[in-house]
């Protein structure tokens, strides 16, 4: 019986191209992804891979359709009850890591924990740290960190209110080949560990190819069928 | 990690920029500060001259104002002197030579003479008698305290007593002798004194002035009127063995009165009536020390300390105006860190507070700085005031009510300060900025 966490429902979302037309960036009739399930969702630059992300984690408002995350539809909610909805049941990861740049590793995890429902626990930041192999970096700035350093803060940081998914920006796209596959498993081996769905953004298909799902994002995405042109959120 | 964590750390992590405009609005606080408390001892120091046991001041004619300065609160320059027959006056029939009642006699409660002109390693030295400490108060109305030993006989000619804050300064006990001089610091050395007493602390201009039995004052050199052609210098020793200046070869500086009522007559009215008398006179002038003193703080003092105090809360107010140029900078420079946050599920309110935290941390830290700066700036300059202005000033001086305003005052205006940059980041764009 599938257990969908997200799951989107005649999604539109168009932008203004700087001449003023409304250019579709997603047209969506259905799309689900179950509670653990890791699912890599392909597609060309501009095809709508991140504005699908930033849709479903409620950062940006579809024009139409419905957008469920844990039962919630968040298309329906105000901004506030977006923003509670994904500190408490989605982690991000981001290509560039977006660790905040003055806190350590260890207050990286706990900020993100401040924003949720639960208490921020200390122990379960450290714990999560250790488990990406970070136990002797807790009190590291990001600078202090390597660039695989940095990631795997950032997926800790992503599982630190016990998310229901984990969505990934090309989370490989600014890392070095064995660094790569190094990110790839510890995401997957944490969503597995963490019970949390896991969907990863990529234009790479050897990252792809190595989860149990794989879509291109042409095939279920009308608007993505043709490169859109450059173009500012409506 | 809390609100406030964030908050700090955001401030730690600007260490250089938050540092200086914390130390901005500490250097204008610490302005304000001084402004206050220095104005509240300065009027205070004023106002205790209300309670000394005496209403009028009469001395040479003159200004007014410098009588009172000079005889109140020993600043400025002494006017001239009145004669021994003037101030007899003011006596009743027992104490005068010739057995009658002084034309002032009965408008007259406690007349107490002093005498000035010398002057005692920076300090005033003030001839009086033994009245000076036995019938006047100390400027609160409570009766002259001796911290050592006790005031001086009539009769101990050479008897001197010290201010407490002289005293302190010029490290003399009971029993030491002291030689004031004549006219400035580097005058003539007069015949020593001894003290008998020392003034508990009274934080008036009282505590940095040397008092001496004025019958010793009057024998020092140069201090003796010369007779006038025909008059004989007519006195006789004391019962001490000491023998006085004759009558008709002493002044007095000024006349220290308190004054009675007359038969059926209000006593405010009957001391303008006896001040209307002595000011048209041709023999000198009375001064009422309360209305000069608030003739002088309503024209000159007040405005001026208004002026102050406008110039350092303008001060302060660019102090706040760094606040909103740092938070300002600070958002513009996180809008990243910002859309972090929100990405995170921070909400609006969020990052909102986290500004106005922060600029609530820099406020009231630079705040307490600046508090505790302008009081050791108060106990800095308190030797100088005190030098300069006769009143007591030390890091303790407080003015409680403004001071306890000033630092929540500081805090709302942070706050309003800092709402453009905190509006700023709450509508930080999280989709641009990732």
């Amino acid at each position: 019986m599938p257990n969908p966490v997200i799951e989107l429902h005649h999604v539109r979302k168009s932008f203004v191209a700087p001449g003023g037309e409304s250019v579709p960036v997603l047209d969506i009739d259905a799309f689900a992804l179950d509670a653990g399930e890791q699912c890599a969702l392909e597609g060309h630059s501009g095809s709508g891979k991140s504005t699908l992300l930033n849709v479903i984690s409620g950062i940006m408002r579809p024009d139409a359709g419905s957008v469920c995350v844990a039962g919630h539809d968040i298309a329906r909610f105000d901004e506030a009850s977006c923003d509670r909805v994904r500190a408490d049941t989605l982690g991000l990861v981001f290509q560039q890591f977006n660790l905040l740049p003055g806190f350590t590793a260890l207050e990286n995890v706990l900020v993100a924990m401040s924003f949720g429902s639960a208490r921020p626990d200390r122990r379960r930041a450290v714990d999560l740290l250790s488990a990406v192999g970070l136990a002797h970096r807790l009190d590291h700035k990001p600078a202090e960190l390597s660039i695989g350093q940095q990631q795997r803060a950032a997926v800790a940081r992503a599982l630190a209110n016990r998310p229901r998914a984990v969505l990934a920006d090309e989370p490989t796209a600014s890392i070095d080949t064995r660094h790569q596959q190094q990110v790839i498993d510890l995401l997957r081996d944490s969503c597995h560990a963490e019970g949390a769905a896991l969907l990863v953004v990529t234009h790479d298909p050897l990252v792809a190819e190595q989860f149990p799902r794989r879509l291109r994002l042409e095939d279920f995405n009308r608007a993505a069928r043709v490169e859109p042109p450059t173009a500012r959120p409506a | 990690m809390t609100l406030f964590g964030i908050a700090w750390r955001n401030i730690r992590q600007r260490l250089l920029t938050s540092g200086l405009t914390a130390l901005s609005l500490a250097l204008g606080v610490a302005l304000v500060v001084a402004t206050l408390v220095t104005g509240r001892i300065v009027n205070r120091a004023f106002d205790s001259g209300s309670g000394l046991g005496y209403n009028m001041i009469v001395g040479a004619k003159g200004s007014p104002l410098q009588l009172v300065l000079n005889s109140v609160y020993l600043i400025s320059k002494p006017i001239e002197n009145v004669s021994w027959g003037f101030y007899e006056e003011f006596l009743p029939a027992t104490a005068r030579a010739d057995g009658v009642d002084g034309k002032y006699a009965a408008s007259t409660r406690t007349a107490v003479p002093i005498c000035m002109g010398d002057y005692f390693r920076g300090h005033r030295v003030v001839g009086t008698n033994a009245a000076f400490f036995d019938r006047l108060t100390r400027g609160d109305g409570r009766p002259f305290e001796f911290a050592a030993g006790g005031n001086f006989g009539d009769d101990d000619f050479f008897g001197g007593v010290l201010g407490a804050g002289v005293a302190a300064n010029l490290g003399l006990k009971v029993g030491d002798a002291f030689s004031p001089t004549h006219g400035a610091d580097d005058g003539a050395v007069h015949d020593p004194f001894r003290v008998v007493g020392i003034l508990a602390r009274t934080d008036t201009p009282l505590d940095r002035g040397v008092f001496v039995n004025m019958e010793g004052f009057y024998l020092q050199d140069g201090h003796a009127k010369p007779l006038p052609e025909g008059e004989a210098a007519a006195t006789s020793p004391r019962p001490s063995g000491n023998v006085p200046l004759p009558f008709n070869q002493r002044e007095v500086t000024a006349i220290l009165l308190e004054t009675a009522s007359l038969p059926g007559l209000p006593a405010e009215l009957t001391a303008m009536g006896l001040r209307t008398a002595i000011n048209e006179g041709r023999d000198g002038q009375a001064a009422l020390p309360v209305a000069e003193i608030r003739q002088l703080l309503d024209l000159f003092v007040r405005p001026l300390e208004l002026l102050l105090l406008l110039v350092t809360a303008l001060v302060v107010l660019v102090s706040a105006i760094g606040i909103l140029v740092s938070m300002v900078g600070s958002s513009l420079e996180r809008s990243r860190d910002v859309a972090i946050m929100r990405a995170l599920g921070a909400r609006r309110g969020h990052v909102l507070a986290t500004v106005l935290i922060e600029a609530i941390l820099l406020a009231a830290g630079g705040g307490l700085a600046g508090w505790l700066l302008g009081h050791l700036l108060v106990g800095a300059i308190g030797p100088w005031i005190t030098t300069n202005a006769g009143v007591t000033a030390s890091v303790f001086s407080a003015a409680p009510l403004a001071e306890a305003l000033l630092v929540p005052l500081l805090v709302v205006l942070a706050i309003v300060a800092s709402l453009l940059p905190a509006i700023a980041a709450y509508r930080t764009d999280v989709a641009k900025w990732l």
